[in-house]
């Protein structure tokens, strides 16, 4: 049996279920200063339904370190950066304890200024001195080589309790997200750390004792204790949540659009041929870009609970939510009002949301019903435009060859599915908006703790290769060493397919076949010196892309009958 | 990202065209801006506040039918990766006069400036020139008038010059390597734009190992005083990288440091990159500088590895040579002699002739231009050229802003042309009319 359990903003959603299909679903208020309670609600409520249940598989998708990060909530972190020349890395600086030491690689990897181990030294000495014991190192250029960073680690490393270096988070190239994700890495472990051994706790006290997993931003799982070593891969774990919850209920096979429609805001994401779109590099978090490999999704400040306001005879529709609507006993008539003006099979009261949107049809000298029109409209117009504004920028992302650029296929949805609590009632007005096919597959209320259920490993690596100074490093898999000069890319994606299984099925416990490491992008460009050519410089980048879980892949599946357009 | 505030929002339009070369080891290879890509990445450039990265936009062929003649046409001089480069400079242009960005960077290849008016084939690496393309469409388009166009390639932009060698509304200055010392040999103070544009032209050929003092120094006194006096719309960088220390076909001592404060001292709206071969000790260093500068950033720390500015110290007689050349063209733009001006005149028309290597594709070319001496307009413009691959070219250009005169003269020089059995292969292009025509005898 599977559990998954998705700790929301408002809800914590949890279902169990096996190979037959779903078997119980607990919906529980979230209880932002204590997650673990909620989980705990959540899982006896299962338990309540359920009985006693022997769960193989518990996979865990939470904001605990969404929330410590944003609400800055975090502990104290040495820092060490080495930089050698560029952008000055002053600019970069993070956190309370961040300190430059002299030294710097260049593009090729190859030392500029060896590191200075003395300042190493006293550097160390400051932080244990400050009482520090969770580290940081962050060289430039450490994917290409991380040497430096390796020498900071190892001075660092007998005093530490947790540390970071950042070659272990991405082996794609961006310094400032680097030093950002790391240092966030070190800095909600402690929290983390204390909650996974609460978690762990607490299944026992159900008399569980389930393989546990966190989801991750990209739609995939981690097991909790790869969780420890890189926490901040399980940030924005909700929207990814989302889209394999979507994915366990429908089968997608075009280019198609996600809208989950919350209670404050909207998510969108985007499918390309039935694949959840993933992008290498996207989370932003308190205005810091990481190198958090997460689904391309974004969020639209518009919801179910977003507020009506009027303004100057106009009306708007959010991004503020004043708490819930009036049908739910909230005193500011919200989106959820004007559909329930519009629909005869509402929910909650209906009386209370007719009146309210009565009175602000009275202040735009009109109707109730025709201001709940206008409503309506106007916020899937909101809706539609944020998300073809979004498609465009996807559309129109920088490519770097003549083939891509003449080839590269635009994204163009073929049809709408909408999740979230008012996804009903809104679903024809979008469907009329978008000028797109709607479908509003059942069970969508809890489609994000299925999409936790049901999700299963991924993981992606990059291979860098100079033949001509015969070196080859996978900087997240720790692999590094040297090529012969004929090394070639066909050797090199073996090597990289070979090595990310390798490593899932050491550490993620998990059987995985070669031809599910997917190549996503490979070079090989010759490198001329004078007017010879002197070696290769070739690039592969390997995933394990997110889906779901082989053996129960249609369990939930719904029929997904699709809306007439408008 | 704590960069300071957005103090210039800068559009960089990358297209390092991955899979494009002239040759497998020529200069302009697929690997030429592979390391400036990581370093741009690295420095993680595109997430400081201000700055976006947009994807290129590919020009059409009448784009370049608007610039150039070529033949024996416009599609077999180029390759997809031309129109995307120019393509990428007309989507720079764009940024700015959509109002989406306060200044450009087109960090493309292959580069365009040694191309010139009539195409034959490629020229110091260039087919079609792609600043020319670009201000063509901006004219066209955009109803831009006067352009500066500061051309700081190490070699001297030929082609663009000569593109522009009669329009009174383009000033052109080149900032190069001595002429004498260095492909294509020309760009000296004495060629200064044709009859009708006289002082629109502007060389300062520098001596080999001037250093960022030098060029600086050109920059405040030449052509800062003329931009201010010439009051362009728009002023384009033609951003080689060539000049720098490092590079292996040049003889210059320029750096990073210096290509920075160039750019943050000219304040370009738009910059396109030209020429630059030193691809792992100047590009990546060079193009991080120009982006901090013309977004307004800090480039304090941006520096190569190997740089040592007491070794690249111009000396004094070089410093003594520099000043001399630029006092010269600054009072070429200010008084230009009338005496440094070819008038030879055939029934009317200025004459001059020419003779034009191709050295990338092996090409040699003869001209013979003429020009309308018209009172009304720029003037109806000729230009009768065969290269040791084609023949007996004939192109007719009707400029903007022509008068009806020059336009029905154009008229009927074409549809007479295609009378002239001689004659293999004419072009027509009628800019106040927006045609391009064209007819080959078989």
């Amino acid at each position: 049996m599977l559990l998954g359990i998705d700790v929301g903003g408002t809800h914590t959603d949890a279902v169990l279920l096996d190979r037959s299909g779903l078997l119980a679903s607990a919906k529980v208020e979230t209880r932002q200063n204590d997650l673990l309670q909620s989980i705990h609600a959540a899982l006896g409520r299962i338990r309540d339904v359920a009985g006693e249940v022997e769960v193989q598989r518990f996979n865990l998708s939470t904001t605990l370190c969404t929330n410590a990060i944003v609400q800055e909530e975090l502990g104290p972190v040495g820092v060490m950066v080495s930089a050698g020349p560029g952008i000055d890395p002053e600019h970069f600086r993070i956190g309370d304890h961040y300190e430059v030491i002299r030294g710097g690689l260049d593009h090729r990897g190859e030392e500029i200024q060896a590191l200075d181990l003395e300042q190493v030294e006293q550097c160390t000495k400051r932080f244990l001195d400050q009482g520090l014991h969770v580290f940081a190192a962050v060289g430039k250029f450490s994917p290409r080589n991380p040497d430096h960073e390796e020498r900071m680690i190892r001075a660092l490393s007998d005093r530490a309790a947790f540390l970071t270096a950042g070659h272990w988070i991405s082996g794609q190239l961006n310094f400032p997200r680097r030093i950002a994700t790391s240092y966030y890495n070190s800095a909600v472990w402690p929290l983390f750390n204390e909650f996974a051994n609460s978690v762990e706790h607490s299944l026992g006290e159900h008399h569980l004792s389930p393989q546990l997993n966190i989801l991750k931003a990209d739609g995939g799982t981690m097991p909790l204790s790869q969780a420890r070593r890189l926490p901040v891969e399980s940030i924005f774990s909700g929207p990814a949540a989302s889209v394999m919850g979507l994915m366990a209920l429908c089968d997608i096979e075009e280019d198609a659009l996600m809208l989950d429609v919350g209670g404050t805001t909207t998510d969108v994401g985007v499918f390309a041929g039935g694949d959840p779109l993933v992008e290498a590099e996207s989370v932003e978090l308190v205005h810091r870009p990481t190198l958090v490999r997460a689904m391309k999704t974004e969020s639209i400040g518009l919801g179910g609970d977003s507020a009506i306001a009027l303004n100057e005879g106009q009306c708007r529709v959010g991004p503020r939510r004043l708490g819930s609507s009036l049908a739910c006993g909230g005193d500011q008539a919200t989106l959820v009002d004007a559909l329930n003006c519009l629909w005869e099979d509402s929910y909650g009261d209906r009386e209370a949301s007719i009146r309210g949107m009565g009175e602000i049809g009275s202040g735009l000298q009109c109707s109730g019903e025709e201001a709940a029109m206008r409503v309506v409209r106007q916020s899937c117009r909101s809706l539609r435009e944020k998300t073809m504004a979004m498609l465009e920028r996807i559309n129109e992302r920088p490519v770097y060859t003549v083939h891509e650029f003449l080839e590269s296929r635009r994204i163009e949805p073929r049809r709408l599915y909408v999740m979230g609590g008012p996804a009903r009632l809104l679903a024809p007005y979008l469907s009329r908006e978008f000028g797109l096919p709607v479908v509003v597959p059942d069970n969508s209320g809890v489609a994000n703790a299925l999409g936790a259920a049901l999700a299963r490993p991924t993981l992606q690596a990059e291979l860098f290769a100079d033949t001509h100074l015969r070196n080859m490093t996978v900087p997240v898999l720790g692999r590094q060493e040297s090529v012969s000069r004929d090394y070639t890319l066909k050797q090199a994606k073996r090597d990289l397919s070979e090595d990310l299984c390798r490593y899932v099925r050491d550490n993620y416990h998990w059987r995985v076949d070669e031809s599910e490491a997917e190549v996503v992008e490979e070079s090989a460009m010759n490198m001329v010196r004078g007017v010879h050519t002197v070696g290769q410089d070739i690039r592969v980048k390997c995933q394990i892309k997110p889906g779901i879980t082989p053996d129960y892949e249609g369990v939930v599946k719904c029929l997904c009958k699709e809306l007439p357009i408008g | 990202m704590l960069m300071q505030g957005v103090a210039n929002r800068l559009g960089v339009v990358f297209f390092p065209a991955f899979d494009w070369a002239i040759s497998p080891t020529h200069p302009e290879r697929q690997e030429r801006l592979l390391y400036t890509m990581d370093q741009l990445k690295e420095e993680g450039v595109f997430d400081i506040p201000g700055i976006e990265e947009y994807r290129p936009d590919e020009a059409d062929l009448d784009d370049v039918r608007r610039v150039h003649f070529s033949f024996p046409d416009t599609e077999s001089n180029l390759t997809p990766s031309h129109l995307i480069a120019a393509g990428g400079a007309i989507k720079a242009a764009k940024l700015i006069r959509e109002g989406e960005a306060d200044k450009a960077f087109a960090l493309v290849r292959p580069p365009g400036h040694h191309a010139m008016k009539a195409v034959h084939g490629g020229r110091g690496f260039c087919n079609v020139n792609i600043e020319a393309i670009m201000v063509e469409y901006l004219r066209e388009y955009y109803g831009v008038g006067r352009v500066a166009i500061v051309d700081t390639d190490c070699h001297h932009g030929d082609g663009t010059q000569d593109v522009y060698w009669h329009d009174p509304e383009t000033l052109y200055i080149s900032l190069h390597q001595d002429g004498r010392t260095l492909f294509p040999g020309s760009g000296f103070g004495s060629e200064l734009g044709g009859p009708k544009a006289l002082g629109k032209t502007i060389n300062i050929p520098l001596p080999p190992k001037t250093s960022d003092e030098g060029f600086l120094h050109a920059v405040d006194e030449v052509v800062l005083p003329i931009l201010e006096d010439f009051r362009p719309e728009l002023v384009i960088n033609s951003a080689g990288q060539d000049n720098h220390f490092s590079d292996p076909l040049t003889d210059m001592n320029f750096s990073a440091q210096g290509y920075a404060a160039l750019n943050q001292r000219l304040d370009p709206d738009i910059a396109v990159l030209e020429g630059g071969y030193s691809i792992h000790g100047a590009l990546p260093y060079v193009n991080t500088g120009i982006i901090l500068a013309m977004a307004g950033q800090d480039y304090a720390y941006v520096r190569e590895p190997d740089f040592d500015p007491e070794s690249l110290r111009q000396d004094k007689r070089t410093s003594k040579h520099i000043h001399q050349v630029c006092s010269q063209a600054r009072q070429n733009y200010f008084q230009p002699p009338e005496s440094g001006i070819s008038r030879n005149m055939e029934d009317g028309y200025f004459v001059r002739s020419k003779d034009i290597f191709y050295d990338t594709d092996f090409i040699t070319e003869r001209q013979r231009e003429h020009l309308l001496d018209c009172d009304h307009c720029p003037g109806l413009l000729l230009i009768e050229s065969s290269s040791s691959r084609l023949k007996n070219c004939l192109g007719i250009e009707i400029p903007r802003g022509a008068c009806q005169r020059c336009r029905n003269a154009g008229q009927m020089y074409f549809d007479k042309a295609q009378q002239n059995e001689s004659l293999r292969n004419m072009q027509l292009i009628d800019r106040p009319g927006g045609a391009f025509r064209r007819y080959r005898r078989e």
